[in-house]
């Protein structure tokens, strides 16, 4: 009796890690991937989510343009980044807060945006709100907005409608964001993010580059996209 | 008797957590924090399970566990072990999750994987000396 009963607690047990083993690689299998960055082969799940989220990240943080953190800041971490780019959205919704809480709000790093079209012509939809957030100093919010409803691939999914929900839910003026994106500003904005682009030979996003004060900026080599990796790697670049 | 009562309020505390937990995934609010860790681990990848928070399948748990807590007899004591077990596992997968790829700790999964254990520890205790129904 008493045996019998520790064979099916253990039965239980041996069936509970079986099915929690296949529940985790296949709920992982089915996440959604890319071909188009050069991030490490990592798998990333869409989350939603609202600009109430990407307020509380960025809550406190001077922002001026494309720029985030004090601008006495003693590094500058430029990311070259595409609102379609899955990888991009997974290190802005699992490391980006991590970067900001640790070394922007100490003062440490300034973060500096630059969006590429990277993916297909509906990035450019995406990049134009960011860039007219920018105007109203909400970049970051909108970027992380426009990440926390990232739909597939070149699949349209970067409207006028969307743009304009996540303009609201940022707390910027949509009407205002929408007039700006088609501006001569916001394409000069465009034009400057491309050259330096260019200048890095950027092949594929999401990609950083440190700079500290005075020296010159180099390329920003992780091991992963997760937020002890990335740190890893950005401890190193400070040192 | 005591066992099933104690796991009923054991449930009841996991009950309380998750539905925190799953309230403030919906809400999209930060959660009370004193470790800094646990919105990060709230907007990680490894807060959904194919889309479905993993707070909201917690909970769904608990409530399962504490209803078998008022059933008697072997057969819901064994079912209460399989699900306190699977319980258990995830919680454990997650636990890795955060020390390993996250680099944060949340205090309320470290205080859910507590609870899940106690409950998965009463209901093997219960198993081996429940009556027959």
């Amino acid at each position: 009796m008493e045996r019998n009963r520790l064979l099916l607690v253990a039965g239980a047990i041996v069936a509970a890690v079986v099915v929690v083993v296949v529940i985790v690689v296949v709920a992982g299998s089915g996440s959604k991937s890319t071909s188009t960055t050069t991030a490490p082969p990592v798998t990333t799940t869409g989350s939603g989510g609202s600009g109430t989220e990407a307020q509380s990240t960025f809550a406190g943080v001077p922002q001026h343009g494309d720029t985030l953190g004090k601008p006495t800041a003693g590094a500058t971490l430029a990311v070259y980044e595409d609102p379609q780019c899955p990888y991009c959205q997974q290190w802005n919704i699992d490391t980006l807060p991590t970067v900001v809480q640790n070394y922007v709000r100490t003062g440490r790093l300034k973060v500096v945006y630059h969006g590429v079209v990277i993916i297909g012509t509906n990035s450019v939809n995406g990049l134009r709100a960011i860039y007219a957030a920018g105007l109203q100093n909400k970049l970051w919010n909108m970027n992380e907005a426009l990440y926390e409803r990232q739909g597939d691939e070149n699949s349209g999914w970067i409207t006028i409608g969307l743009i304009k929900q996540a303009a609201r839910e940022v707390g910027a003026n949509a009407a205002k964001l929408i007039a700006d994106a088609d501006s001569a500003t916001v394409t000069k904005e465009l034009r400057r993010s491309e050259a330096a682009a260019e200048a890095i030979n950027l092949n594929g996003t999401p990609t950083f580059t440190i700079q500290k004060t005075l020296g010159q900026e180099q390329q920003l080599s992780v091991a992963g996209l997760e937020p002890n990796d990335f740190t890893s790697a950005l401890d190193a670049a400070l040192q | 008797m005591t066992l099933r009562r104690a796991a009923a309020a054991a449930c009841v505390v996991g009950v309380a957590i998750a539905a925190y937990l799953t309230y403030v995934h919906y809400s999209h609010t930060a959660p009370v924090c004193t470790t800094g860790g646990c919105e990060t681990v709230q907007k990680s990848k490894y807060a959904e399970l194919a889309g479905i928070p993993v707070a909201l399948l917690g909970l769904v748990a608990y409530v399962v566990l504490l209803g078998l807590s008022l059933v008697r007899g072997v057969d819901a004591a064994l079912v209460g072990v399989f699900v306190a077990a699977v319980g258990v596992a995830f919680s454990a997968y997650l636990l890795w999750a955060q020390l390993g790829p996250i680099g944060a700790i949340c205090q309320w999964c470290i205080a859910n994987d507590v609870t899940i254990t106690v409950v998965a520890v009463l209901y093997v205790a219960r198993m081996l000396t429940e009556r027959p129904a």
